[in-house]
This record gives structure tokens, sequence and C-alpha cells, in this order.
């Protein structure tokens, strides 16, 4: 996801509109695509199994071009709420992973946080399923606002 | 499987659903390289996992952003066009 994505801002300059809906949307599916089926191959996955799974990804393109939902103000205020109630330790692992947007392993993240690496991803799907747990207590539907 | 293969895997399926990702030598992005250590389902799970946590995430952000995308964001300014 994050080459295909660093691909397309690399193509963006060079890309024509051809007059259809989404274009950019389209050109980034098909770069995602193409870099997915060279990694397949490099990994030597036989010819008749990549084209199948080509064909399920050509399938699929148009619920990907489904548009975006714009971030909803309560279900912020909902996160955060569930976010404040966590206990301690899950709560520190998921704010860490959280405010690091990526930019860290979770080796040092957890270091930081003086846990063992299993612990620290123990404390994260724990923290999950807890906000999980509390966003449906207040009501949020999962299936339809994370699924 | 025994609870610890399964408690294995379910580390393994949690590690994968961090943004942060390795640099090939190139500075190409590579997989998480717990990734490569999951089974099929395990790598099912791990995507429906991310998946949801990157919802999460961009609902939380003021800018709507996941981490991937601050992930990608502070790449850019490294990479040429």
């Amino acid at each position: 996801m994050q080459e295909t994505l660093l691909r397309v801002w690399q193509e963006a300059p060079r890309f024509v509109p051809d007059g259809r809906e989404n274009g950019l949307l389209r050109l980034a599916i098909r770069i995602g695509r193409n870099f997915a089926i060279s990694q397949l191959r490099r990994r030597r996955l036989e010819p008749a199994l990549i084209e199948a799974l080509e064909a399920d990804a050509q399938a699929a393109e148009d619920s990907a071009l489904a548009p975006a939902r714009a971030s909803d103000p309560l279900l912020r205020r909902r996160i955060a709420e569930c976010l404040r109630r966590l206990a301690r330790q899950p709560g520190r692992a998921l704010a860490a992973r959280l405010d690091s947007g990526g930019f860290e392993p979770d080796e040092t993240l957890a270091a930081g946080l003086r846990m063992r690496r299993n612990t620290f991803l123990q404390n994260v799907t724990r923290a999950r399923q807890l906000v999980a747990a509390c966003l449906e207590r207040h009501g949020v539907d999962l299936a339809m606002e994370l699924g | 499987m025994s609870p610890p293969e399964r408690r294995a895997t379910e580390t393994l399926i949690e590690a994968a659903t961090t943004a942060w990702r390795p640099r090939s030598p190139s500075g190409e992005i590579r997989a998480h390289p717990a990734w490569a250590d999951l089974d099929a389902a395990g790598r099912l799970a791990a995507y429906e996992a991310a998946r949801r946590l990157r919802r999460l995430e961009a609902a939380r952000d003021p800018d709507g952003l996941s981490t991937t995308a601050r992930a990608v964001l502070a790449r850019l300014g490294r990479v040429e066009r």
C-alpha cells in the first residue's frame, strides 16, 4: 500500500485525465495491481494463479472506487472517550502506536514504554478489543463505521 | 491449534497491523517481517485487523488520516519525482 502511494505520487505529474470519473484513483489502483503482480512474479507463483488473482483484482475495482466516508466528529469524540477509558497499559500501548504515525517499529515503541515487544503487542490487541467493546456500548455500529 | 500456537499467531497478526515498514537498501518499502511468518488465514486476519485499525486511526485523526497516510506523507518529502 505505502509503496503504491509513493509510486502514484511520482506518476501524478505525468497523469493525463481521460475524461472518465476518478481518473487518478483508477491510475492508483492500476499501479497497485501491477506492483502486487510483479511481487507475485518475483516469488515465482504459478502463472495461472497470478492470472486468477489479477481477474479478482479487476472485478474488485468498482468497490475500491466507492467514495470514502468523511470523518465524523461524533465518532471521533466517542473514540477519544473510549481511548481515555482504557486501562493504563493497553492505553499506553495503543496510544504509542497511534501517535507514532508509522515512523517507529514496535520494538522501539515497546522499549520506550519499558515493555517487552510481545507484552506491547498483547496490550495493543487488548486495547483494540476494549475500544471496540466500548464503541459498541455507545451504540456505534462497528461493521458500518469501521468495517 | 494449541494455546501457545494461538498466542504466537495472535502476536504475529498484531505485529503485522502496524503502519511501520522496513526499507530495502534502495529505499523501497517492504512488507512487515511478520507477514512472511503468517499462513493464509493469519494474513487474512491481519488484513482485516489492519483495515479496522486504519479506520479507527482516521476517525480519530483531525485531518482524517490513518497512520499509513501519515507515514506516506512523511516519506513524500524525501522522494524525488
